[in-house]
């Protein structure tokens, strides 16, 4: 008799269990995020209760990606879209999307967000000339933004799906614990030489030196490109103002651009932005491994 | 009695046009006050159940009245317009979702409405062929747009003009079709649904821009040889935004302070819907919320005293008619006088007469209340049409 009853409830378990797999499988949320941070941020808080989507191809930086009709009509049929803000989706106005499925994960810091100097400047008939003024948009590179993006993320996650809630927490409280240590590893790092002289390929670290106070000094320079003359003319009157050793770059630069820069004794160091899917690896892994390349000239 | 009734209608027969006279007369007396209220039921119907699917309004404060019908019925009225931070404020709060809403343009006489997509989950929308608007310029019509415009997905529509002598103003957009809605039966048949940023191109608050040497040479104006800036001449405001061009379109300025007509706030509770009424009891504040229920139920009293009216008068008019058949039959007996008499001398009681002229009574009064459910069906299905246009135009 004991024996059936053990049976019985070892089979309404399986049963309950298995019709609540169904259940998962059947009301999953659709997540689509404009770049990787948010993929991962969702990837992780969700866990199976969603499919996350990253419409942005591999190969294409997700901050000029302009998407097409089927990739609009594919986020209008997602239960959340979430984008990074600060200026990062400039497509949005070009696209109709629910507006009610939208999350901004950068709204918290919006009185934080860095606007870019030296907007071009033009004018539009009688209007007289404005600028069209931009925002500095790799916010998850100061690990503490990142967190709060992570906050939003969770808190959309929530609102959708209520009985989530204890699961998501968790998760954010493991994901918050990563991006902290991350922040704390690289405030550790570079508190050890501040101050210190460095260069960029791009704009895109604007967070990352406020943050870690870095003294940062930005070129409009590809990986993949043999700047012209004339870049490497400025390169040299800015390295007799700003003596720096080292170049961050988003992606490896070609050989013969990095042997350049070593004649000149800059240092080419890959800290990636990660803004699109990796092809190894998580956003954790690859910002760890930033860090790790940005110890080398702080411990000069 | 089955001879009576075969007399009478022998006698009616003979007399048609006398007969055809007093049926119309009957029948219009009678369908004239059944045909008001039913059109009056019909709009209160139609307006109530919009109403009562949308349970706040913001907007600008001043006239409730217009402020409801411009945003659930799309009314022509003017309204002011208020800033898309009126929707940011009341998702904002925490206790509502906020819907903004811009009806002010009309494209060929169809209201141009331009909405998030919010808008058709909300109101249960869903394309009955093709798809939902995915990039600027793209619209979607309501069932009777599309019928009324004769155009489906694939075609294009032309904005109208809204600064014919402004020489700064925008030219119409030409905006492609996407899809057609499912009918649903309501004010949303009639618009053609734009998302909001195409809705504020129209506007002229947003734009494209082309190569120079794309832009089109100036001719001389009659005032002497044009002169323009470099600048200026790389400037074309689009008529048509294609994939090309689509990148090339941007806006100036907050898009918080960008126009809109209302917002839709759809609250989470009834505590929720409360606290966010209570955020606009400032008179000083230039929003105003309101409830379009109540709104919709003041303007029906309004409607339905002017129909007790209506009522009044017709009833007065039907006692005249009566009196006036009843006319016509007394003296019509005069005039049988020899009829009458010959059916005395053929033996028959004075009874028969009455029986008679009761015979023809009613068979004129099953005529005309025939003709009266005839005219009432026929016009049944125009009963919302009518009581939109007469309660809302």
């Amino acid at each position: 008799m004991p024996i059936l009853r053990v049976l019985s409830v070892v089979f309404t378990l399986l049963a309950a269990s298995a019709s609540g797999a169904g259940a998962i499988g059947e009301s999953r949320l659709k997540i689509m995020a404009s770049n990787y941070p948010l993929a991962y941020f969702a990837e992780r808080l969700a866990g199976p209760w969603a499919t996350v989507t990253l419409p942005v191809p591999v190969d294409v930086d997700p901050a000029y990606w302009q998407p097409d009709v089927k990739a609009v009509g594919t986020m209008q049929k997602a239960d959340l879209i979430l984008l990074n803000g600060a200026d990062y989706e400039k497509w949005l106005v070009h696209v109709a999307l629910p507006r009610l499925k939208r999350v901004d994960t950068s709204a918290g810091f919006r009185d934080r967000l860095i606007r870019i100097e030296n907007a071009v400047v033009h004018s539009h008939g009688p209007a007289g000339q404005h600028s069209h003024e931009g925002i500095a948009f790799t916010t998850w590179l100061d690990f503490d933004q990142a967190a709060q993006q992570a906050d939003a993320v969770a808190k959309a996650l929530i609102a959708r799906r209520p009985e989530l809630k204890t699961a998501v927490l968790e998760a954010l409280k493991a994901l918050q614990a990563g991006l902290a240590d991350l922040d704390g590893e690289l405030k550790r790092i570079t508190s050890a030489r501040p101050g210190l002289p460095l260069l960029a390929s791009h704009p895109v670290y604007q967070y990352l030196a406020r943050r870690y106070g870095l003294n940062l000094k930005t070129v409009h320079w590809e990986p993949g490109e043999m700047p012209p003359a004339t870049e490497w003319t400025g390169l040299d009157k800015t390295l007799a103002q700003h003596p720096a050793k080292t170049m961050l770059w988003e992606a490896q630069p070609s050989p013969a651009v990095s042997d350049k820069l070593s004649t000149k004794g800059v240092t080419s160091v890959v800290f990636d932005p990660c803004a699109n899917r990796p092809a190894s690896g998580d956003f954790l892994a690859i910002m760890k491994q930033n860090i790790e390349n940005l110890k080398t000239p702080f411990q000069r | 009695m089955r001879h009576d009734f075969y007399l009478a209608w022998r006698h009616l027969r003979h007399h048609r046009i006398r007969t055809l006279i007093l049926v119309l007369c009957l029948s219009l007396i009678g369908a004239l006050p059944l045909g008001l209220h039913r059109m009056l039921e019909a709009g209160e119907y139609w307006m109530t159940r919009r109403a009562e699917a949308t349970p706040l309004l913001v907007g600008a404060r001043g006239s409730s009245v217009d402020l409801t019908l411009g945003a659930l019925y799309f009314s022509e009225a003017g309204v002011p317009t208020i800033r898309m931070q009126e929707a940011d404020r009341v998702t904002a709060t925490g206790w509502a979702d906020g819907l903004p809403l811009y009806a002010r343009h009309r494209v060929q006489g169809q209201p141009l409405v331009g909405v998030t997509l919010d808008y058709f989950d909300f109101r249960g929308l869903a394309p009955a062929q093709g798809e939902l608007p995915a990039i600027l310029g793209d619209c979607v019509l309501g069932a009777e747009a599309a019928e009324h415009l004769g155009l489906g997905p694939g075609d294009t529509l032309a904005s109208s003009s809204e600064n014919a002598f402004d020489l700064a103003g925008t030219y119409p957009l030409k905006l492609h079709v996407t899809g057609v809605l499912a009918k649903a039966h309501s004010p949303d048949d009639n618009a053609v649904f734009v998302d909001l940023h195409t809705a504020w191109v129209i506007e002229g608050l947003g734009h494209g821009h082309v190569d120079p040497q794309a832009a089109p040479t100036l001719t001389e104006s009659p005032f002497g040889p044009v002169a323009a800036r470099g600048a200026d001449m790389g400037l074309l405001t689009y008529t048509e935004i294609t994939p090309e061009n689509l990148a090339s379109f941007h806006f100036h300025g907050d898009p918080a302070t960008y126009p809109i007509s209302a917002v839709i706030a759809l609250p989470h509770d009834t505590r929720a819907a409360t606290l966010l009424r209570g955020r606009y009891l400032d008179e000083k504040s230039e929003t105003e919320i309101v409830r379009p229920l109540d709104v919709t139920r003041s303007l029906l009293q309004n409607v339905f005293r002017v129909g007790a009216l209506f009522d009044g008068i017709l009833l007065l008019v039907g006692a005249i008619a009566l009196f006036l058949v009843a006319l016509v039959f007394s003296l019509s007996l005069r005039l049988r006088q020899r009829e009458i008499e010959t059916i005395y001398l053929l033996g028959c009681a004075r009874l028969t007469v009455a029986r008679l002229l009761f015979a023809e009574i009613l068979l004129i009064g099953l005529f005309a209340a025939a003709v009266c459910a005839a005219v009432l069906a026929a016009a049944a299905p125009y009963a919302s049409d009518l009581a939109r246009h007469f309660i809302l135009s």
